[in-house]
């Protein structure tokens, strides 16, 4: 398997989470391609010195999302359709929330939504230029 | 069913009740972590649940039923304190372990004497404190149990010895067994545990998963221009569980929607709110902190600028 996970327990993120999240963004990035297989739930516990059942939330949350699938008896693997799927999703998800953060600052030194519009419009203008637009 | 069922325990030496009305259930196949300052009650609970001490009320129930023999046989227990006599050899305490344990392992109390460097030959006057902690702890795993209850497992062991007991207990719970520990190090806690329970003065503060708890809380920390800011109608938000001001900083202990105590810091006035999570160590400072009351309503805290 590939060593790909790495967990901080001391984080207050709750571990899980942690571990879905990397799950997810290993798929995203091709680290972990369709159809290869996930280790095992005690192998993961035991290579993070994690809880077992924290992995194996971890795990359900995972096939819900579609991301892996199980077959019982051979373990888990990534699903071979879905997960461009969620790569994608993923990439939104994190490029909103910190946006989302982004804003939320600029709310709080005080500058009105017409001004915050025009920062990400200048914003935007560096990064997409016009002719780049589409 | 859950295995272990503790219920409404309360137990006094004397005048000093070492423990009031505690009850917990812990699920077959998790692992528990009681967490709680020295004197708080955790040890009393262990030995209320192994029959060595007798509770003043309440119970313990195993799959429903309290304990005897054969329950006990199915049991790998550390004690807080060492209960190995000096003048024996290791060895020989292996030996007695396999006479009291129908299920003792001979091949799997070799495999842990290797795992930990131990002499079977040596006497444990011999030993180290760290050492003592790992003939416990081969003990405890060589008898197969279905419940491990370790008080303090890794006391004295330096950090890879620490670890090799962590993935022990991990082993143990992937195959399903039960294990309540407890220890002082928050971290191992956070690792190996799912649910937890934080005992004070003999009580339980507080209970749940590790991760609901993270999840369950925020702080929302507010910096303002003055230190003459309002904190209008803030206590009132049901999810605020805590207030703390110093100078011209604003720390609010957030149970659920932290996203609204942001926004309404933002409206008194704060010029920068950010939203922390917190981890367990905070969340057992926060919840051992006499002048905090996490569970029962915002209080309101002034505190000086140093």
């Amino acid at each position: 398997m590939p060593s790909v996970f790495t967990v901080d327990p001391r984080s207050g993120v709750p571990i899980y989470l942690q571990l879905i999240d990397q799950v997810k963004r290993s798929v995203a990035v091709g680290a972990l391609a369709p159809g290869e297989q996930l280790p095992t739930v005690k192998q993961l516990a035991l290579d993070l010195t994690i809880n077992p059942n924290t992995v194996a939330r971890a795990y359900r949350e995972l096939e819900r999302d579609e991301v892996i699938e199980t077959a019982p008896g051979r373990g888990s693997f990534v699903r071979a359709n879905g997960a461009t799927g969620t790569a994608n999703k993923t990439r939104d998800d994190v490029a909103a929330q910190a946006l989302s953060i982004a804003v939320r600052q600029a709310k709080s030194l005080g500058l009105s939504r017409l001004e915050v519009a025009a920062l990400i419009e200048t914003t935007l203008e560096r990064w997409f230029p016009k002719e780049e637009a589409q | 069913m859950s295995t272990i069922s503790i219920r409404n325990l309360s137990k006094s030496y004397g005048p000093v009740a070492a423990l009031s009305e505690f009850s917990i259930d812990i699920e077959k196949g998790s692992v528990f972590g009681l967490l709680g300052p020295n004197g708080a009650g955790k040890t009393t609970a262990f030995k209320c649940m192994l029959g060595l001490a007798r509770p003043n009320h309440g119970e313990v129930l195993y799959d429903g039923a309290p304990l005897e023999a054969r329950t006990f046989e199915r049991i790998g227990y550390i004690p807080e304190r060492s209960v190995l006599y000096d003048w024996m050899t290791l060895g020989e305490h292996l030996e007695m372990q396999r006479r009291a344990f129908s299920r003792f392992n001979v091949g799997r109390a070799k495999e842990l004497l290797t795992l930990f460097s131990l002499d079977p030959r040596k006497r444990v006057r011999a030993l180290s404190k760290g050492m003592r902690t790992a003939a416990a702890v081969v003990l405890a795993f060589a008898v197969e149990p279905d419940i491990l209850i370790l008080d303090e497992p890794t006391t004295g062991l330096d950090p890879v010895n620490q670890r090799a007991v962590l993935k022990l207990m991990i082993d143990a719970s992937a195959q399903g067994k039960t294990i309540l520990f407890s220890s002082h190090q928050i971290g191992q806690v956070e690792r190996a545990a799912e649910t937890i329970a934080i005992l004070l003065d003999g009580k339980l503060l507080l209970e749940g998963a590790v991760d609901d708890l993270k999840s369950g809380w925020k702080i929302v920390e507010g910096i303002f221009d003055s230190d003459q800011f309002s904190i209008d109608g803030l206590g009132a938000d049901p999810g605020v569980r805590r207030i703390e001001r110093t100078g011209r900083i604003l720390r609010v202990s957030v149970r659920s929607d932290s996203d609204n105590v942001a926004n309404r810091i933002t409206q008194l006035g704060a010029r920068d709110v950010r939203t922390l999570d917190l981890n367990l160590e905070d969340i057992f400072l926060g919840a051992v902190d006499p002048s905090a009351n996490l569970e029962q309503g915002a209080i309101v805290q002034n505190r000086e600028q140093n």
